[in-house]
């Protein structure tokens, strides 16, 4: 019961008592330049240690480690399987009618391949996440493996305006597909090997995000519409998501990578990166925000935001001088009066923390969504320093 | 091309993965792995690799009578869902295979350990199988005791865990004059699958003061001994002596990983 | 030569007669009942800012505290094939579905102290809510939306009345929205839109139902749908995505990013986000300065706006018939 409360709340809420959160909140919500218990810069994540293809039997394999010792593993593996229409997915073209449908106008279904096969399908990803302590049909994995699954496979590579194709067209799905009938199936197993410290949302994207980009497929060896069968030779095997390699000259900005979610909190007007558990006990909005590398403007594309619920909601009430009983007398009467936050629209008095209430406001929202996509900030900035890991 | 070392070993005396009979795989380890835990370690053997991590000695959890006289050791084993060559599903709270290492695990080292000096409390090992190649209960045996070190959780020796086999199936009874089956040390996974396996744990006894000196032999102890595989009972005997010989080679290879982390 | 596994993911629920496995597909005799061609396609005939009608109805089922039944209106081109059906197979559904809430009731023994009142969702599929057969044991797509419900429903209700305390909601999904239009194969914008107007509908009729349950809130949360569809056919793709409310997927060719809200009017605040898919190509109409996503959220919020006031409306209603019996 507990467990299932928490779960679905962003983290284990620790046990700060109330004048330790309004202390961190005060600390934290100070215009321009929030003081962060452990002294880093909003936008500054915690010191990490990542490796990459740590386990020779896996397709690809990461691991990271916080500087506070929690750990994630993450392993990718493939499988071939043939590509069957699900039932929910009737295609026309399945069914004896098609002919009718040829003059229609779709430009698609001329090509008489049917797009499953150069789509892909999103449910050829698939995602579980293990965290000990939870049992993997709970809430909180559940609902991480869904957040990450779905940026990983709604992020769609494109061919760019004179045709080069970056070798990712249809994103990852696309990528999946090998012919008309057989497509690779993504397993994506992450291990969180202690138990989560803080949300552990930054460290399992990172690592999925390494995991992916040393993941190989081997080379295919038939062709066309033949059953698969592929070289034997793991050296000659492809990355999943292509190279720079001395053919193609594409600055590694314009290659298509695999999508980072990023957690992000709101406390007061400040906006905070990669919140360590103290910090998202006070938060007034927690957003994950999953962005990629956006193949046509060098920039950064959204792919996927999702609220996540803050636990702050859930803490408990600091009582002001005012209103306890055993400071009665004790305090000046204009000690404390509310004053209005204007981050949460609520009458407080100063120093005396208030478990949040109610949502967030669009503005908040465009600001954290443009602090993550602005030039040269802290996405660009992470997915640089993922791309420097040394793969291989 | 011969596919198992029951066919390549009475041609070649070599086994499928070109070890002699008496050859351990690859062992690395190291220990404190990670900080957020009191004690963890990595272990491979071969392509059998292995993170545990250990927790505790803590407080147990309230109204827990059974902790009274001593620690109470809790272990859970989680196999990845890439650990195998093929993916597998896990499906809810672990399945047969890691449940029956938990057990075996559990009951081995809360024997083991000096758990009179905590009552009342809890330690805790979280094993987790990252890949799987055989000998994956030894290797847990193995990662458990270097993790438990790590946490400076008293024992009285290494308890270091290893399986033995026989190159082939074993089941007439053993002929003195031309003995055709060699016992195997340390099985790999396509060999575990094909041959009788028997997993040893031994620890020894850390000699003290003048004893220091005397064959370790007196001192061993064997801690755990499993076996699922049928075998002629001729056999165990040969097995068991190769296997304690292995859990020899084990320790020697555990202390200069604790020794060599100490000086770093 | 890679070995080819073909594996089975069914879990399996020993305690029900189950129906068949995923891979049966039921016998398709003609989906045409004459030759037809691609203009059956169920199509949008509403304004891109028009919403569908919502039915809202509190207080249906009198053991529970609260509830509240919900149903959008069938489009329009489901009215047309129940007219004159040209196809065997209806062309598109619309949403129905019960919320229950039972509380506040004291929290188990067992439970751990809690000053705020604590809320447990639970959405369920009906087995026959979905084309494809939903299994008994709620699957990953049903828990997930779960936790989305609870985050939109804890910032509006007022927690800290209710100490020790819990409420159970529970919705049951008896008719979703489809993903896409049956006939459609998957393309490379595919993803479960269907599952984003269920959220917003559960929001609704979860707001509903807790405010029938007399359970004090902030302000009645209303879900709302906005996506960035591009309704043309294969040969003019590059015309830019348009911005439309209140989506029904079944409608569209292509969905290229959709978002779901849930918004307090009151407080001009959003109590869950959830946004996905490619908007970075839509183009917006000129001296429109706001980013796609923008345009998107203000959408959604737009028409959580409409769903607003029938909720309202459905809750004076049925206080106006609990005063007058």
């Amino acid at each position: 019961m507990t467990a299932q409360r928490q779960a679905s709340s962003a983290a284990q809420t620790p046990h700060l008592s109330a004048a330790e959160l309004s202390y961190l909140y005060t600390s934290l919500s100070l215009p321009n330049n929030p003081i962060r218990p452990d002294g880093r810069s909003p936008t500054q994540f915690r010191p990490l240690a990542a490796e990459c293809d740590i386990l020779p039997g896996t397709n690809g394999s990461a691991r990271i480690g916080f500087a506070d010792g929690t750990q994630a593993i993450v392993g990718v593996k493939a499988e071939v399987e043939k590509t069957t229409l699900t039932a929910d997915t009737l295609d026309a073209r399945s069914l004896s009618l098609q002919s009718d449908l040829g003059p229609s106008g779709d430009g698609r279904e001329g090509t008489e391949g049917s797009s499953a096969a150069t789509g892909g399908h999103g449910s050829w990803v698939q995602m579980s996440i293990e965290i000990p302590g939870f049992r993997d049909d709970d809430a909180l994995p559940v609902f991480l493996a869904e957040m990450m699954r779905e940026s990983l496979v709604g992020s769609v590579g494109g061919k760019d305006g004179d045709g080069i194709e970056r070798g990712m067209a249809g994103g990852l799905k696309g990528r999946l597909v090998i012919n008309k009938r057989w497509h690779w199936r993504l397993y994506i197993d992450v291990l969180l090997l202690s138990q989560p410290l803080s949300y552990p949302l930054p460290l399992l994207s990172l690592t999925t995000h390494l995991a992916l980009l040393s993941t190989k497929l081997p080379k295919l060896k038939s062709q066309g519409e033949e059953d698969p069968f592929f070289d034997d030779d793991w050296a000659v095997a492809e990355y999943l998501y292509p190279r720079a390699s001395a053919g193609l000259k594409f600055n590694p900005s314009q290659q298509v990578r695999p999508p980072v979610t990023l957690l992000v909190i709101s406390v007061g007007e400040n906006v905070i990166f990669d919140p360590n558990r103290e910090e998202i006990a006070v938060a007034d909005a927690v957003l994950a925000i999953s962005v990629t590398r956006d193949t046509e403007s060098q920039g950064l594309k959204l792919l996927t935001i999702r609220t996540i619920d803050p636990p702050s909601r859930l803490t408990q009430p600091g009582v002001p001088n005012s209103e306890n009983v055993n400071m009665l007398g004790a305090t000046a009467p204009g000690e404390s009066v509310a004053v209005l936050n204007p981050a949460t629209g609520e009458e407080e008095i100063p120093g005396v923390w208030r478990p949040r209430r109610g949502g967030v406001k669009r503005s908040v929202i465009a600001g954290m969504v443009k602090t993550v996509l602005k030039k040269g900030g802290v996405g660009e900035e992470v997915l640089a320093g993922l791309e420097g890991v040394q793969v291989g | 091309m011969p596919l198992d070392t029951s066919t390549t070993y009475p041609l070649t005396r070599l086994r499928l993965d070109g070890r002699r009979w008496n050859e351990l795989r690859l062992l690395q380890a190291q220990i404190s792995t990670n900080p957020a835990s009191s004690g963890s370690s990595y272990l491979s053997m071969g392509n059998t690799s292995i993170m545990c991590s250990v927790h505790g000695p803590a407080e147990g959890r309230r109204g827990d009578a059974a902790g009274s006289s001593g620690a109470v050791v809790e272990v859970d084993v989680n196999v990845a869902g890439f650990a195998g060559v093929d993916r597998r599903r896990r499906g809810g709270g672990g399945d047969k295979t890691s449940s029956r290492i938990a057990v075996i695990l559990r009951s081995t080292f809360q024997s083991h350990l000096h758990t009179y000096l905590y009552p009342h409390s809890t330690i805790s090992i979280h094993v987790s199988v990252l890949s799987s190649d055989g000998s994956v209960l030894a290797a847990a045996i193995n990662a458990c005791t270097l993790a438990l070190v790590d946490a400076g959780i008293p024992m009285p020796g290494l308890l270091c865990g290893c399986t033995a086999g026989m190159s082939g199936s074993a089941s007439t009874p053993k002929d003195p004059r031309h003995d055709e089956l060699d016992p195997l040390l340390d099985l790999s996974l396509p060999e575990e699958q094909e041959l009788p396996l028997m997993t040893i744990g031994t620890t020894t006894v850390v000699p003290g003061g003048e004893h220091n000196m005397d064959d370790d032999e007196e001192e061993t102890t064997v801690a755990l001994m499993t076996m699922d595989s049928k075998l002629h009972s001729t056999y165990t005997e040969t097995m068991l002596a190769v296997g304690i010989d292995g859990c020899n080679q084990i320790r020697e290879l555990l202390e200069d990983v604790i020794k060599g982390s100490n000086r770093g | 030569m890679l070995k080819l596994p073909l594996i089975k993911l069914e879990m399996n629920d020993r305690r029900r007669i189950n129906g068949p496995p995923g891979g049966t597909r039921p016998a398709v005799f003609a989906s045409h009942l004459e030759s037809s061609s691609a203009a059956d396609r169920a199509r949008r005939e509403r304004q891109p800012t028009e919403l569908r009608k919502i039915f809202l109805k509190t207080g249906l089922i009198p053991s529970a505290s609260g509830s509240s039944y919900l149903e959008f209106q069938p489009s329009a081109s489901l009215a047309a094939a129940r007219e004159t059906p040209k196809s065997l197979i209806p062309p598109s559904s619309a949403l129905k579905l019960a919320c229950t809430v039972h509380g506040p009731k004291p929290l188990p023994r067992s439970a751990a102290f809690s000053p705020n009142l604590v809320l447990t969702t639970h959405v369920k599929y009906a087995p026959f809510a979905a084309r494809k057969r939903k299994g008994h044991i709620r699957d990953a797509s049903e828990r997930d939306l779960g936790v989305h419900l609870e985050t939109a429903l804890r910032g509006a209700i007022i927690a800290e009345r209710w100490p020790k305390s819990g409420i159970d909601l529970t919705i049951t999904i008896l008719e979703a929205e489809d993903d896409r239009w049956w006939a459609d194969a998957p393309d490379s914008h595919d993803a479960s839109w269907g599952m984003m107007n269920v959220l917003a509908g559960c929001i609704t009729a979860a707001s509903a139902a807790i405010a029938d349950a007399h359970i004090d809130c902030l302000d009645l949360v209303a879900g709302g749908v906005a996506a960035l569809v591009s309704d043309d056919s294969g040969d003019s793709s590059t015309t830019s995505p348009r911005l439309m409310l209140d989506t029904d997927p079944a409608e569209h060719r292509s969905i290229m990013s959709a978002c779901v809200v849930a918004y307090m009017p009151a407080r001009d605040e959003i109590t869950e986000l959830w946004l996905k898919g490619d908007s970075s190509k839509a183009a917006l109409e000129n001296g429109d300065a706001r980013s796609a996503h923008e345009a998107l959220i203000d959408g959604a919020v737009d028409a959580a706006r409409g769903a607003y006031s029938v909720l309202g409306d459905a809750l004076r209603e049925s206080v106006l018939q609990t005063i007058q019996s």
